[in-house]
């Protein structure tokens, strides 16, 4: 499922808080901050942990029943791991419930990512002052 | 005049001599690391008070991401990278002080000597750099910037021409420091630009190393 939902979201907020775990540029120039696209059942392609920005690919299946695969920014490395968003937090093969983002502006199927829900419950908050990762077993 | 009133007048001339070199010399403890904690927009200008020059609108609306150097792994320098969300790490030597940033592995030398910068120097991002105390606050003055710039985020435009400088005005309040900063491009601007920044002390942080890829830069351009 691909859905678009308009609006504006706690990616808006972020952009005026300015915390660290922002990028340094203004995501407003790349990506259209008011739009949050969700991706449903997703499978974690590869997780590169890497500054200027962090990034994570992964596929899931269309509404016409199409395998496509979309890529996502994240914050640097460096603060990916200061939030302790390192390692192997996302691994090829990994099965993503949720996945949200700021679309592109370029319309390529690229975004600046928001949060992802983690099949087993686990959330992973990638911007804001909540960065970081939320264990479901841990609640 | 006797021995004695020599003697006292020359102790009062010593004392008076001390004061002025001590004014003059007072200075603050800035050395060691700092994790930012800035002010929201990450100490940026509300932008309806930022007022552009008529040729600083027709750069704004203009703007393009390839102008931004850390997208191709260069430094932010100055003005770009007066603040960021990074730790940094203060050196004060006597004739100069280091600014050691995480981000970009950047580092500045603000010359507090008395020299100027010599005729050969070249702008660049990281300009030249030099500094004074007043009281316990360094003011760094900042000249022969780059044009392969720019101000801020969301396409605020730097001209880097030769009459541009950055003041700076640092000073600490117990585990704060803070620092005004006043970016003079008449050019692009009708007033200056004035950003703000501000970190924690943190005798137990760390610097990271900051390698970067170009080709995580993130830039996906607009479609023309």
């Amino acid at each position: 499922m691909n859905m678009i939902k308009p609006g504006i979201t706690l990616a808006c907020t972020l952009l005026l808080s300015g915390l660290p775990a922002v990028a340094h540029h203004s995501g407003a120039a790349y990506f259209e901050l008011d739009v949050d696209i969700e991706h449903t059942n997703a499978t974690v392609v590869s997780y590169d942990i890497v500054n200027p920005h962090g990034r994570l690919a992964y596929t899931f299946t269309d509404e016409d029943g199409n395998e496509v695969e979309w890529s996502g920014e994240l914050a640097s490395a460096n603060n990916l791991r200061r939030r302790g968003l390192g390692g192997e937090i996302f691994k090829p093969g990994d099965q993503l419930a949720l996945v949200v983002g700021n679309p592109s502006r370029s319309g390529a199927n690229f975004s600046r990512l928001t949060r992802v829900e983690f099949a087993n419950g686990d959330i992973a908050q990638l911007t804001g002052r909540n960065t970081g990762i939320t264990r479901a077993d841990a609640e | 005049m006797t021995i004695f009133s020599s003697l006292v007048r020359a102790g009062l001339v010593g004392l008076l001599a001390v004061q002025i070199v001590g004014t003059a010399n007072a200075q603050a403890d800035f050395e060691g690391i700092w994790t930012p904690q800035h002010p929201p927009r990450m100490g940026q200008p509300d932008p309806a008070t930022v007022r552009l020059t008529p040729a600083g609108q027709v750069e704004f609306e203009a703007f393009s991401p390839e102008k931004d150097p850390t997208l191709r792994c260069l430094m932010p320098g100055i003005p770009l990278g007066l603040v960021d969300p990074y730790p940094i790490e203060i050196v004060q030597q006597d004739h100069q002080i280091l600014i050691l940033y995480e981000h970009f592995h950047q580092v500045r030398r603000i010359f507090m000597d008395g020299r100027e910068a010599p005729d050969h120097w070249l702008p660049s991002l990281i300009g030249y750099s030099t500094g004074h105390w007043e009281g316990e606050t360094l003011v760094i003055r900042t000249t022969h910037l780059s044009p392969d710039n720019y101000m801020w985020t969301a396409g605020y435009p730097f001209s880097g021409d030769e009459n541009t400088y950055v003041i700076e005005r640092w000073s600490r309040d117990g585990d704060i420091l803070s620092f005004t900063g006043e970016v003079h491009d008449p050019i692009y601007y009708e007033e200056p630009y004035v950003v703000n920044g501000q970190w924690s002390f943190a005798p137990d942080g760390e610097i990271w190393e900051y390698e970067c890829i170009p080709e995580f830069g993130g830039i996906e351009l607009p479609e023309e």
